[in-house]
């Protein structure tokens, strides 16, 4: 078990290294030049050169890329070119924030999409298979956006129960942490929720087909126990793995979706470092994004191994 | 080999009467298994024989309640067990009776068990859903039952895996489960139809020893004569999804009078200087779209002639053989076709 975790990470590293890469290489490719976003309006040549000096912009590319990768292995991502503040504190900033949001989105989408999908594999071909297939449908046609402005006017603006944008963190206040959080954990939830549904519905049919399933039957156990005991437990696996990527992908922050609850999460820190050209954010914000994949996928790996006996005593 | 007529005895009284039962997939326009009835009673061995695709397996399942739902239906009939209609018995009352005074075990041991969870809970699952026990009791009991039905190291197997263990290995589990809680019926899927020759036998015997022990009624659906031959007190011979032709063993294999059965028992290699060709019976059962209205044999049957286009009944030749034929018994029918 611990050899297997050692060597998937192991197999993580080389990953990391050509995610640096690519991020590294694609930041120069860009248009632009970030000194000359941070000389200002004036574009003094001396205050040029010196915030290319003082940035390292005017060393060789590899020299570049190496005391970055230094740099990053001592934990020290770099100042970010528009705050001066570290960029390692940029991000131990917003990422509370956004680990709150996937955590609340995966909640909402695990409590509407399993069941869902359960219950439509289980009445396949009957009218609630039809209305959840249809939900479900809708749900991944929706753009984010389109339901959160939606839910904005309906909830914000013309009821008034939640407030249409802001953040306040747990700690400090919790229900009005859950009360900023709601609608955009919603709008992201249901979205995966259809995901969800689809793949449980699938996985589901597979597995209730099963002659361990009929033999479970044959045992006399109750309905929900064969269900939720002898079929849901063997579909849960490619539900794990898909969960595990889809919070991963919920990590490297709703771009839309914090944009127009006006979160402070990491998508919106992105955002907002691409358009003012602060390349050590971007960089360091992309990493941290990849080593959260890429923690997601080994997660994903052990859980399956866990669930699965036949993996478990391959080892 | 037991061929006493159990049926004699007044105080044996069946432990399933199944009576005209009639099954039907969705959409089709004739019977998968139509008007077939048949007898088990207790500590008796009935063997349901037929080609693949003659209706054994539905059968079996339709009694269970375990027929897939939206697939096929029960169009008619009744399955008398223990004073109530395994057919009519809401699903509940049923799930009640399977697994502890019905069992069944199935054709694939291989996939037949939960590959999700240890040998040992899943035999213990069915005491615990039966039996007021307590898990350590139930657990007692599954090393009980895997020690009945000869598994080594009984102790140490409770917590293996099914894919730890051999196809054999397996369908001795899945014995071990359907007879954890003594059942008065045990349904048997032609149980040794996955696994290689030489388990196969073991299964039989082990299944045939249990049965003695435990005085179980069995039903046993095979197509392997061989079984038959074996285990059966009485056999009955199913064609397209009809009863052509029951009895007991010995009526059946040394005097068969149904021409399928006769066609059946002279397609079974024997020991010894082969005369000629392995008879085999020409052509194919019918498709479920195209049944012939009256015997359902006729069209594959070298005795057909035109009162075969009246299905014949079921009729009593012996001490309980039956056949369903309108030339049987057939010295009735050599001593018409020489006068």
């Amino acid at each position: 078990m611990l050899s297997y975790i050692a060597r998937r990470l192991v197999i993580a590293i080389p990953t990391l290294i050509l995610v640096s890469i690519f991020v590294f290489v694609l930041q120069k490719l860009l248009p632009g030049d970030p000194a000359l976003v941070l000389a200002g309006e004036e574009r003094d040549p001396a205050v040029l050169e010196f915030i290319r000096e003082k940035y390292r912009l005017n060393d060789p590319i590899l020299y570049q890329y190496f005391s970055w990768m230094k740099a990053m292995l001592q934990g020290d991502l770099g100042i970010s070119l528009r705050t001066n503040l570290p960029v390692t504190e940029l991000i131990a900033d917003k990422l509370p924030v956004t680990i709150q949001l996937a955590v609340m989105a995966m909640i909402i989408a695990f409590a509407i999409g399993i069941p869902a999908g359960i219950l439509s594999a289980v009445r396949k071909g009957t009218a609630i298979d039809y209305i959840a297939n249809f939900v479900a449908l809708s749900g991944l046609s929706i753009p984010n956006f389109w339901l959160g402005i939606m839910l904005i006017m309906l909830v914000s603006v013309h009821l008034g129960w939640l407030p249409a944008s802001g953040y306040e963190s747990p700690f400090v206040d919790p229900l009005k942490s859950l009360q900023t959080m709601i609608m955009p954990a919603f709008v992201l939830g249901t979205a995966l929720a259809a995901t969800l549904m689809r793949h449980t519905r699938s996985a589901m049919l597979g597995v209730l087909k099963a002659d361990y399933v009929r033999t479970a039957r044959a045992k006399g156990l109750l309905e929900n126990v064969v269900i939720l005991k002898h079929a849901f437990r063997n579909a849960l696996l490619p539900i794990v793995t898909l969960s595990a990527l889809l919070f991963g992908e919920l990590l490297a922050g709703a771009v839309l979706t914090e944009q127009i609850f006006t979160i402070p999460g990491f998508g919106k820190l992105i955002v907002d470092a691409v358009f003012t050209r602060d390349y050590a954010v971007v960089q360091g914000v992309v990493m941290c994004t990849a080593a959260g994949f890429i923690l997601m996928n080994l997660i994903a790996d052990v859980l399956y191994f866990l669930l699965n006996p036949r993996m478990r005593s391959s080892l | 080999m037991p061929t006493e007529a159990p049926d004699n005895a007044p105080q044996n009284a069946p432990v399933l009467e199944v009576q005209d039962l009639s099954l039907r997939f969705k959409g089709a326009p004739a019977n998968i298994v139509d008007g077939l009835s048949f007898a088990v009673r207790p500590g008796e061995t009935l063997c349901i024989v037929g080609e693949s695709g003659c209706g054994k397996s539905v059968t079996a399942l339709s009694l269970m309640g375990l027929l897939p739902r939206g697939v096929a239906r029960v169009m008619s009939g009744t399955a008398i067990f223990g004073g109530q209609d395994l057919l009519a018995l809401p699903q509940r009352a049923l799930a009640d009776l399977r697994g502890d005074r019905i069992s069944m075990i199935f054709q694939e041991p291989m996939t037949s068990l939960n590959p999700s969870y240890r040998i040992g809970d899943q035999i213990a699952e069915i005491v615990l859903r039966h039996r007021p026990v307590t898990r350590t009791q139930a657990r007692a009991r599954a090393q009980e039952m895997l020690e009945r039905v000869k598994i080594p190291a009984a102790s140490n197997r409770l917590d293996d895996y099914p894919h730890e263990l051999s196809g054999g290995m397996r369908q001795r589990v899945m014995i071990a489960m359907a007879l954890a809680n003594d059942p008065v019926l045990l349904i048997a899927d032609e149980p040794t139809t996955a696994l290689d020759v030489t388990i196969q036998a073991q299964i039989i015997d082990l299944i045939e020893d249990l049965q003695k022990e435990s005085g179980t009624a069995l039903i046993m659906i095979t197509h392997d004569l061989g079984v038959v031959a074996e285990i059966a007190d009485r056999v009955c011979v199913m064609y397209a999804g009809r009863a052509v032709e029951e009895g007991p063993v010995a009526a059946i294999f040394d005097d068969p009078q149904h021409p399928y059965t006769i066609g059946l028992m002279s397609s079974v290699p024997s020991v010894g200087p082969r005369s000629g060709r392995l008879a085999t019976i020409g052509g194919m059962v019918p498709a479920i779209d195209n049944m012939p209205d009256g015997c359902r044999f006729a069209p594959r049957c070298p005795f057909a002639g035109p009162r075969c286009d009246i299905a014949p009944p079921l009729a009593e030749l012996g001490p309980s053989h039956r056949a369903a034929c309108h030339y049987a018994p057939l010295e009735s029918a050599f001593a018409e076709a020489a006068g």
